[in-house]
């Protein structure tokens, strides 16, 4: 069963936890639940978008860097 | 006897305690006053709950957090609608509740418009006062719970329960109305038209729309780049960019223009700098500056008199007192 994880938060969305760094999730991979998927640049902070699932990436919404609402899909696990 | 305790379940982005009008008139010891970011909506919370109209309360940013109570206590909750709920049942904002020791309280997410909500306790939320304030200056590491948000595990001391009724609400009319876009009354200068910019840029600065930047906070609310048409090609001995003035203090509400880049100093932004004020938001406007919403929002200035913007204070004030609040 699909089910999509969401950011809690506005803001500018970063895959990978620092421009040196391999992307926290790609497609195909295994996330567990309590793991970080993205980082949000929101107030002069960096807030991590910790799934709350487990199961495989099927899908990443959003590209690095975009600009994102608050409750906007990142991800797509089955 | 104690009057128990606030405790904090999940502190969500960024919660503070805050009171009105926090610490005026302190600039000279470095201190910008801090305070609500929307003052409106603290007030009004505190209103509900039977409380001194400036007492401390919770500062929520964008919701997502949980809270318990140690003891009965009535709540209300305003600001950025979000889903509100005691123990997992949906419960009305701008609404007094009265809600059992140990009941689980949680706001949730914002979907926008608005960014901030307010939680007063009956009775206040009693942390220590700093010269004169409970509220939390968030860039200082000062006042409020610790100096910083709260977060998950801290116990905020609760004042004595004052019993207020439940089902107190704010009259519909009296509601604020939250935008994506907003307009926002701002009054010209103190470094404006003839000395700084040209007519062209203060209509620069009034007529178009300024998107909110992700980085806005309480210490500023970041618009974006933009070339003014400047009075003078350089700031003299002050520095090079037609923006620099030599250091002078700051309002609360400054539109300061730093190089081509506007920013809205808010509650705990700097006391003093060396960028012109070009405009400076109606106190009584500035509650929506509180409710901006980084990413999506803009804003349009409108322009008015020092008059006008005393009025427009005026008026907001007169909105906070029994004749709004019915009861069911």
């Amino acid at each position: 069963m699909a089910t999509t994880i969401k950011s809690p938060f506005p803001g500018t969305y970063y895959s990978r936890p620092n421009p040196e760094s391999e992307p926290y999730v790609t497609e195909g991979a295994e996330v567990s639940a309590g793991d970080t998927v993205g980082l949000v640049e929101i107030m002069k902070n960096f807030q991590e978008i910790v799934s709350e699932e487990s199961g495989r990436v099927a899908r990443i919404l959003v590209e690095n860097e975009a600009l994102i609402e608050a409750g906007q899909d990142i991800l797509e696990l089955e | 006897m104690s009057n128990g305790t606030l405790n904090v379940i999940d502190g969500g982005l960024e919660t503070t305690v805050q009171d009105y009008p926090g610490r005026p008139g302190k600039l000279a010891q470095g201190y910008f006053p801090s305070g609500a970011m929307d003052h409106f909506g603290l007030r009004a919370a505190n209103l509900l709950v039977g409380n001194g109209l400036g007492d401390a309360a919770l500062e929520v940013t964008l919701g997502a957090v949980k809270f318990a109570l140690t003891r009965d206590a009535t709540i209300a909750v305003t600001g950025a609608e979000a889903p509100l709920q005691v123990d997992g049942d949906e419960i009305a904002m701008w609404t007094t509740h009265r809600v059992p020791a140990g009941a689980e309280i949680a706001i949730g997410v914002a979907p926008g418009p608005g960014f901030r909500q307010y939680l007063a306790v009956g009775g206040t939320i009693d942390v220590p006062e700093l010269f004169g304030s409970r509220s939390t200056y968030t860039m200082g590491a000062l006042g409020g719970h610790e100096g910083r948000p709260v977060k998950a595990g801290d116990e905020l001391p609760l004042g004595e329960d004052n019993d207020a009724d439940a089902g107190r609400r704010l009259a519909e009319s009296v509601r604020p109305s939250y935008a994506r876009d907003w307009d926002i009354e701002a009054v010209r200068g103190p470094q404006a038209t003839p000395d700084f910019l040209t007519e062209k840029g203060m209509q620069t600065l009034f007529g178009r729309w300024w998107p909110v930047d992700r980085n806005s906070n309480r210490t500023g609310i970041r618009l974006e780049s933009h070339k003014f048409d400047w009075a003078r090609t350089t700031g003299g001995v002050a520095g090079g960019h037609p923006s620099n003035i030599l250091d002078n203090p700051y309002a609360v509400g400054s539109i300061n223009i730093n190089g081509d880049l506007p920013v809205i100093l808010a509650t705990d932004g700097p006391t003093a700098g060396g960028f012109v004020v070009a405009a400076t938001v109606a106190h009584g406007a500035f509650w929506k500056v509180g409710q901006l919403r980084p990413v999506g929002d803009r804003i349009q200035f409108r322009e008015v008199t020092v008059d006008e913007a005393i009025e427009i204070d005026t008026e907001l004030s007169e909105l906070l007192t029994e004749a709004s609040v019915e009861t069911s």
